[in-house]
């Protein structure tokens, strides 16, 4: 898919720009599904955003997930990592859950930090760039981790946070019935005072770090296209390879 | 002066160029430069380390960090950055690196980026830049906490040429093992390939190639460059390629000197895991294909036809009459 963003005054133009789910995301609900049907796994989807994220947890629950909570406050607009894994922590901790899946990273952003971070904060084991999850038994699970010099094999004890790589599962797509049985699923809907944290706890007052702009990348300079007789423009563009770029 | 604490990229025992890179740009921004060096058996890299041009080396040297496990190694990097006084942490890009930095970052109460391209220093005030929204703009992020832990891109920074450094050993204490996420063994798929991210050339095969039989046709190219041998993701949803070698947003981010685009139409994926290479070569019978937006060279025509030409006439270079 071709996705034009634009940048003006140093900032992204929103206009005509529809949130959807977080491709990674996708494979983390449909990896809740899967161990709510080989498991018997009670599933929840938090969501921290505005109005938008009401349709992205409609999809969770079309895809078969059975709780949704929708974390929204104006303080969180322009949160961090940090302050994201600060309000997951609360979320957390409020409730009684064994495994936090996230997607690895968030496509707009793409910083990967958001459930290590949270893993840390709440002191529990993580794995990140999971590709396979397997229940070993109630208290523990077996996961296949893309790393540098091959696939790591790591045993977690639960409660524990894995992050899951977009090769992990094929994300199902919402049948007609779950759509429908999704829209009228109530969502639990709480600003940061519902969750009993004020924007200070967040680290909202003071974030780490924060963006000054956005600029339009520059362009590669266009480089040489050749058609024609395969034998003849082959040797050209090795002649080019070896003499100008010096690369052969 | 700003203290900057590099994490020395060692695969399989060996240490890799970003090491240098990293280093090369710490002192380039004016800052006294650290190496953490962690492993099994690494004693024989200290050499390397310091001509990488680091002014001290923290080694974690322990059998038990044989086998990478996050927990552990952020400890050993914290430990480290803590005993040198470090304002910045950077790791080379790696599945590793992005693993233990938002760690370490938690732990010495430092703000985070992955990703970056760019470090600019004035005075304290720490910013840099970063691609986001694959690679469609770039974001600017000022530093607040006085503290940074980052991840590189691959190929963002180069080694100086004649950077040396001072040998200053300081042996780390082995960290307490991660009970609770216990590694049990890595399957490695790639012994003995060459290592994409690492590559001076690399080799990427697509849909253009069709079948397993297209493939290795493409993948004689690469042998005879001694080149890395990546894909993209249409050739691994397909089975013809493995997943560790997709190049792409959601695979490796390589930046080679030489990168040729096989068969390879450039989705926006692709091309954000390959657009930092120096020189881009793309092979495709579609004139329009989107990787010719980004190609230095281009060349329009059937792979099947062109790629042996290409092997004949590369090998007429490589070995002059």
């Amino acid at each position: 898919m071709e996705l034009n963003i634009h940048v003006e005054n140093g900032a992204i133009v929103e206009k005509g720009l529809q949130y959807v789910m977080n491709a990674w995301d996708e494979n983390a609900v449909e990896s809740s599904a899967q161990l709510k049907e080989s498991k018997g796994a009670e599933t929840t989807l938090v969501s921290i955003g505005g109005g938008d994220n009401t349709d992205i947890i409609r999809k969770a629950y079309a895809m078969g997930i059975e709780n949704g909570i929708h974390i929204d406050d104006p303080a969180l607009a322009k949160a961090d990592s940090f302050m994201y894994a600060k309000v997951l922590q609360k979320v957390y901790e409020k409730g009684n859950y064994d495994l936090v899946i996230t997607g690895k990273q968030a496509q707009d952003t793409d910083n990967g930090q958001t459930g290590i971070i949270l893993a840390e904060y709440l002191k529990l084991p993580c794995v990140s760039n999971v590709i396979a999850i397997e229940v070993m038994d109630d208290r523990h699970i077996k996961v296949s981790r893309l790393g540098d010099t091959g696939t790591e094999i790591v045993e977690l004890e639960l409660p524990a946070v894995v992050t899951v790589d977009v090769t992990i599962n094929e994300p199902r797509l919402p049948q007609m019935r779950g759509i429908m049985m999704a829209k009228k699923k109530a969502i639990n809907v709480m600003d940061l005072a519902a969750l009993g944290m004020s924007p200070d706890e967040v680290g909202g007052i003071a974030p780490k770090s924060e963006t000054v702009e956005f600029i339009a990348p520059e362009k590669r300079k266009s480089g040489q296209k050749f058609e024609g007789e395969a034998a003849q423009i082959t040797a050209q563009v090795v002649a080019l390879l070896a003499n100008e770029a010096k690369v052969i | 002066m700003a203290k900057v604490l590099v994490i020395a990229d060692i695969k399989q025992c060996v240490l890799k160029g970003s090491t240098a890179e990293l280093l090369s740009k710490a002192k380039a921004i004016g800052a006294q430069t650290a190496v953490v060096a962690i492993g099994s058996h690494i004693e024989s890299l200290i050499p390397g380390l310091v001509n990488a041009g680091s002014d001290t080396q923290y080694v974690a040297d322990d059998p038990a960090l044989e086998l990478f496990s996050a927990g552990p190694y952020a400890s050993c990097v914290v430990d480290a950055a803590k005993q040198f006084g470090a304002d910045m942490v950077w790791f080379g890009f790696s599945e590793s690196g992005k693993a233990v930095a938002p760690r370490v970052a938690v732990q010495l109460d430092a703000a985070c980026a992955t990703d970056i391209t760019d470090v600019m220093l004035q005075g304290d005030q720490v910013e840099v830049k970063r691609p986001a929204i694959t690679n469609k703009v770039i974001q600017r992020v000022k530093v607040n906490s006085g503290k940074l832990v980052a991840v590189v891109r691959a190929g963002a920074f180069e080694a100086a040429e004649g950077i040396t450094g001072t040998e200053n050993v300081v042996k780390l204490a082995p960290p307490a093992p991660d009970l609770k996420a216990v590694i049990k063994q890595i399957v490695s798929e790639a012994s003995g390939d060459i290592d994409l991210t690492d590559a001076n050339v690399v080799i990427s095969v697509g849909r253009g190639a069709k079948d397993q039989a297209g493939v290795d046709m493409v993948k004689e190219l690469a042998i005879d460059l001694n080149a890395g041998f990546g894909s993209s993701r249409a050739m691994v949803d397909a089975g013809f390629m493995p997943h560790y070698k997709q190049v792409g947003q959601t695979g490796k981010i390589v930046a080679p000197a030489l990168y040729m685009a096989i068969g390879i139409s450039g989705s926006i994926q692709h091309l954000a895991g390959m657009k930092g290479s120096k020189v881009i070569l793309a092979v495709n019978k579609d004139p329009e294909a989107p990787i010719f937006n980004v190609a230095d060279y281009g060349i329009v025509g059937d792979l099947f036809e062109v790629i042996p030409i290409l092997r004949e006439e590369l090998k007429k270079i490589r070995t002059p009459a």
